[in-house]
């Protein structure tokens, strides 16, 4: 079977609220049960003590009076009474005694007295001259009233509590429910596909706050990496569309060219075309993989400083051949990288070839160095440089500045630089070189165990 | 000099493609389409190179290779796969495979780096004098020197690998994505000619002064060193 949680909570605060009375309640009844059993022992003791101090110093006379004394006092709880050898009552209010008549102490019987029924009492039995022994006492109907009356309290009390421990649990579960129901209708909107919806804050900062606030930053991000991904596919699809129809033109063209060394210079465009095409997809996939963070697997340490040098021979020769004098400017103390070379080399072998497309002439300028805990690698130019505001698109994939920018480029590059600093923790910093673009890779460094 | 290929290719287009092309070039190719018979077949005869096929059926590339290394085949295996991330590719050479191509690719270039696998099984028992002829070029390993007619030619460390790549593959072509790769050890793609650059610098070292080009352009694939024709 199964109880709606607001039921279930309440039954569950009020079972919690039960058992802690009962605790409390078994407590108070146990001391109060030897409480009272000892008040009337010592009253009992003390009582008998009293009399037979007035024997002591008196006589059997003195003691009769001062039994008939007391009873005059009309306690009905207390019962005096001289008895003979025999325990029959001599004097006193006593008309039998049911229990032991002839030890002395502290005994515990039944009383029968005169014009009454017998009753539970406590008495002390005390040896006189002559044989005779002194009897006092008190009934136990005092204090089993007492406690009946707090038993019946007690019971009483343990009674509301339990209706108050369910009515505290309700609302209690009224409360949490709401709050859990509110997420809930969150969570099922955006299952319907409605990315808008935010949990609501009740603004008393408590942790279903927390919570609710933690689910919101995480639609937040959802929201925004399906944003991403739906201008990806768009722009996929959209750019893919103009190699294609290039590459279907060339086709056409070269089906219908008469003679043959045009129709194979067509093929070549062709298989050119298709080379870039090709390009296109393994970078994204490249992008989509490092975002994956899939290849880290395969890091390594490695000497930074090696690193651009060798891509700085790479490039050497065809950046000479654009006319541009490149610099290899490696700082001092560089510590060992624990990365992906060929990641790390590709991302910088396109920050050079976006140098060379954009930045024809002046210097460039490779570059390697630390910086206390980060690294930076990468290529400052003296082209036109990025303006502040462009900076987002120029690293958002297919992002372009302008068509006229970009001969031929499909606007991956600076996605996957920054994909690569992603994939090494770290961030791709674009900067102005005044005048220029400053294209770095700040990467963590972290010391080798 | 036809030599014995296995290839373990599930899709019947692109093994039709190959079987058709490599025996064009006198080889003999025996074609499998899943990866416990290419197992089967590789360990029960003797190839001269195996070309795998990473995602194939019953039995995938990778495991077809680990298989094959396990049992110490030291047979040559080129990796098809359409897995074309660098990350991917590292993967496929690092499990054993000698070299790695992604799909799709061009004849030119399956059959450069086929050449490549063959002639480095080859010349792994014949190499009795070290130096290298290509024509009147002559390169020395040892002390990393070029002679071409006798005259000494001077090449930077870099162009000196490249040349030594090119001589180790005389006559054959050499594709740009080979030279990166072996030359670089870079196993992406690079989007400007730097390649080519370097090329034509080691040519303009080769040539300049000599009546005979010996460096070739390949039209559509790449490069070649060699007498021409």
């Amino acid at each position: 079977m199964k109880l709606p949680t607001g039921l279930r909570v309440a039954l569950l605060a009020a079972m919690l609220t039960l058992a802690a009375n009962l605790a409390v309640v078994g407590f108070i009844r146990w001391r109060t049960h030897d409480e009272s059993a000892g008040l009337v022992h010592r009253q009992v003791i003390e009582e008998g003590s009293v009399l037979d101090d007035v024997y002591a110093t008196g006589d059997e006379a003195a003691l009769r009076r001062a039994i008939a004394d007391i009873l005059g006092a009309r306690d009905p709880q207390y019962f005096a009474a001289l008895l003979d050898h025999g325990g029959r009552p001599k004097a006193g209010n006593v008309v039998a005694v049911e229990g032991p008549v002839n030890v002395a102490g502290y005994h515990v019987g039944r009383i029968v007295r005169r014009g009454a029924a017998p009753v539970e009492a406590a008495y002390t039995l005390r040896p006189l001259a002559g044989g005779d022994w002194l009897l006092s006492g008190r009934s136990f109907a005092q204090r089993v009233a007492f406690e009946n009356t707090l038993e019946r309290s007690l019971l009483l009390a343990l009674a509301i509590s339990v209706l108050l421990g369910l009515i505290a649990g309700y609302v209690l579960a009224r409360y949490v429910d709401r709050r859990v129901r509110d997420i809930a209708t969150v969570a099922d909107r955006i299952g319907d596909g409605d990315m808008t919806h935010r949990v609501p804050l009740s603004g008393s900062d408590d942790a279903f706050d927390g919570l609710a606030g933690q689910i919101n930053r995480m639609l937040d991000r959802i929201g925004a990496l399906m944003e991403e991904l739906r201008l990806l596919t768009d722009c996929l699809a959209h750019d893919l569309r103009s190699p294609i129809g290039r590459l279907r033109a060339r086709i056409d063209a070269a089906m219908a060219a008469e003679d043959d060394g045009r129709r194979e210079a067509l093929f070549a465009g062709v298989v050119h075309e298709a080379d870039s095409l090709m390009r296109i997809l393994t970078t994204v996939l490249e992008i989509g993989r490092a975002e994956a963070m899939a290849p880290r697997g395969q890091f390594a340490w490695l000497d930074p400083g090696e690193l651009v040098a060798e891509l700085a021979e790479m490039y050497e020769p065809i950046v000479e051949e654009a006319g541009v004098a490149l610099v290899l400017d490696r700082g001092p103390a560089l510590l060992p990288l624990f990365g992906h070379r060929q990641l790390l080399a590709q991302a910088i072998s396109n920050l050079l070839d976006n140098a060379l497309n954009y930045a024809a002439g002046g210097e460039l300028r490779l570059f390697a160095y630390c910086e206390e805990q980060t690294m930076r690698l990468g290529v400052a130019d003296r082209g036109p440089g990025i303006a502040p505001e462009d900076r987002a698109e120029a690293r958002r994939q297919f992002g372009r500045l302008n068509a006229a920018r970009a001969p031929g480029g499909a606007g991956l590059g600076l996605a996957l630089v920054e994909a690569v600093a992603h994939l090494h923790h770290g961030q791709l910093d674009l900067g102005d070189n005044a005048p220029g673009l400053i294209a770095a890779l700040v990467l963590p460094v972290r010391g080798r165990e | 000099m036809g030599r014995k290929i296995l290839l373990v290719e599930d899709d019947r287009e692109t093994a039709d493609y190959l079987v058709r092309g490599l025996t064009e070039e006198g080889h003999s190719v025996e074609h499998v389409g899943d990866g416990r018979e290419g197992l089967f077949l590789a360990t029960g005869q003797s190839f001269d190179l195996i070309i795998l096929d990473r995602m194939v059926p019953a039995l995938d590339g990778l495991s077809v290779l680990k298989a094959l290394r396990a049992a110490s085949l030291e047979t040559p295996v080129l990796v098809l796969s359409a897995l074309a991330s660098v990350s991917d590719r590292i993967e496929g050479l690092e499990s054993g495979s000698d070299d790695y191509l992604t799909k799709p690719f061009s004849f030119a270039e399956l059959l450069a780096r086929v050449n490549a696998l063959l002639r480095r099984s080859e010349s792994r028992a014949a190499s009795a004098d070290h130096r290298l002829m290509v024509g009147d070029l002559e390169i020395d390993p040892l002390a990393r020197t070029v002679k071409r007619a006798g005259r000494p030619i001077e090449l930077k460390p870099r162009e000196y690998r490249l040349l030594e790549y090119f001589a180790r593959n005389k006559g054959r072509v050499v594709t740009r994505t080979m030279l990166l790769e072996q030359v670089w050890d870079y196993h992406f793609d690079p989007g400007t000619n730097v390649i080519d650059v370097h090329v034509s610098r080691l040519r303009r070292k080769l040539e300049d002064g000599f009546d005979n080009p010996i460096l070739h352009t390949v039209r559509g694939a790449g490069y070649r060193l060699g007498n021409p024709g």
